[in-house]
């Protein structure tokens, strides 16, 4: 199968329309990504890296545009390389749900507009939203609706299938 | 802005000795672990740091990284690279350490469950070749690294540390004042015991990462 991170990576580059490819390996048990960058040593790992290729393609509000946004992109950064990598249900329920709670009055995980938290959550937690039912998908409803209007924004979701969160009922109950 | 720590807990002497190095102002209130400070979590968190703008952070690399660059020191390529590192491959094994050591009475066998870690950090100030992990000057890297491996490395009955390049770099952080008074301040001079009430109150750890064996439903 191909590396998850790696395949995050080649969609990331996709998305900040970076036009030359950049040359990825792996190393260790986990298959940690590496980029083999042309101008000094390689840099190793899927937040470092994806950080990395948001400076390149020249677009550091993606990195959040002040002291305080940046160091809150930078935690859910790790959260998502740390929390959604263990493969316990409790672990995935405890995710879902502090999530949903952070997101109650937020479109976005950073301020006000979207960055490479949203980004790197939304390819980390697509797997734990596609194991939901439908039942699940509305008690995370503010998980699912972050998530939703994160995969149909313009060129992220790429190597994802698209997931159908929200069922009519919410949209019916807009129009009482 | 306002601090919030608990005595005891590892994460806490990150952020304690990023705050003395970098001098930012901000008040510290001790609390103790079962107290959930971060609203939105469901599981106590601390050490966490309430900003100027009302949102918590609740990692400690994110505060640390934030109170250094509050003080005009922006983490470089390397250091992120540091910083995830710690996040993702020493923490696990540090976490399992600490249980076998402070819980479990297993203290000999932290140095197999440590070995790969620490190996690599040895070998990469080795071939660094400066006094600090990115460079000449002391950077939010040295000190998360440095806070994570202290109570471990300190403790001499555990007889880690026998790399030279990475006793040296230890060492030379041990030896900043700042670094010296947020271990006292956290673990009391009780070194592994200190810890005991924090660790008995963290879930077991799990030494299998499985990101990539999870179903993937694409292609």
């Amino acid at each position: 199968m191909t590396n998850m991170a790696l395949r995050e990576l080649a969609s990331l580059e996709k998305y900040l329309g970076l036009k030359k490819p950049n040359k990825y390996s792996t190393q260790g048990d986990k298959k940690v990504p590496v980029l083999q960058n042309n101008n000094g040593p390689p840099l190793v790992g899927l937040v470092t890296i994806a950080c990395h290729l948001v400076k390149e393609a020249q677009r550091p509000e993606l990195l959040g545009d002040s002291a305080e946004s940046r160091a809150v992109v930078q935690q859910w950064l790790e959260y998502s390389v740390t929390k959604l990598n263990s493969c316990t249900k409790e672990d995935s329920k405890t995710v879902l749900k502090d999530l949903n709670v952070y997101l109650q009055d937020k479109v976005y995980l950073a301020g006000n507009q979207i960055t490479l938290a949203d980004i790197l959550m939304y390819y980390g937690i697509h797997p734990l939203i596609l194991d939901l039912t439908i039942q699940e998908k509305e008690q995370y409803v503010n998980v699912t609706r972050w998530f939703d209007h994160i995969q149909h924004y313009p060129s992220i979701r790429h190597h994802l299938p698209v997931i159908v969160v929200l069922r009519n009922r919410i949209y019916t109950s807009r129009h009482h | 802005m306002k601090l919030f720590i608990s005595e005891g807990n590892p994460h806490c002497l990150k952020v304690l000795s990023a705050l003395g190095v970098t001098g930012v102002q901000c008040d510290v209130q001790c609390v103790n672990h079962e107290e959930r400070v971060v609203p939105f979590l469901s599981r106590p968190a601390v050490p966490a740091l309430l900003l100027p703008n009302g949102l918590y952070l609740f990692s400690s690399n994110a505060i640390c990284r934030y109170l250094f660059e509050v003080n005009g020191q922006e983490s470089s390529e390397l250091c992120n690279q540091w910083l995830e590192w710690e996040a993702t491959d020493l923490q696990p094994a540090l976490l399992q350490a600490l249980h076998m050591a402070v819980l479990q009475g297993k203290g000999s066998e932290v140095s197999k469950v440590l070995q790969s870690p620490l190996n690599f950090l040895d070998q990469s100030l080795g071939k660094g070749n400066t006094p600090y992990l990115t460079g000449e000057a002391v950077s939010v890297a040295d000190i998360v690294l440095w806070a994570a491996l202290y109570p471990v490395l300190s403790e001499s009955s555990l007889a880690l540390g026998e790399g030279k390049s990475m006793k040296a770099w230890f060492d030379r952080i041990a030896a900043m004042h700042s670094c010296q008074s947020a271990a006292q301040k956290v673990l009391q001079g009780k070194g592994l015991q200190g810890m005991k009430s924090y660790m008995q109150r963290q879930p077991a750890p799990h030494s299998n990462q499985c990101r990539e064996t999870q179903p993937c439903n694409s292609n």
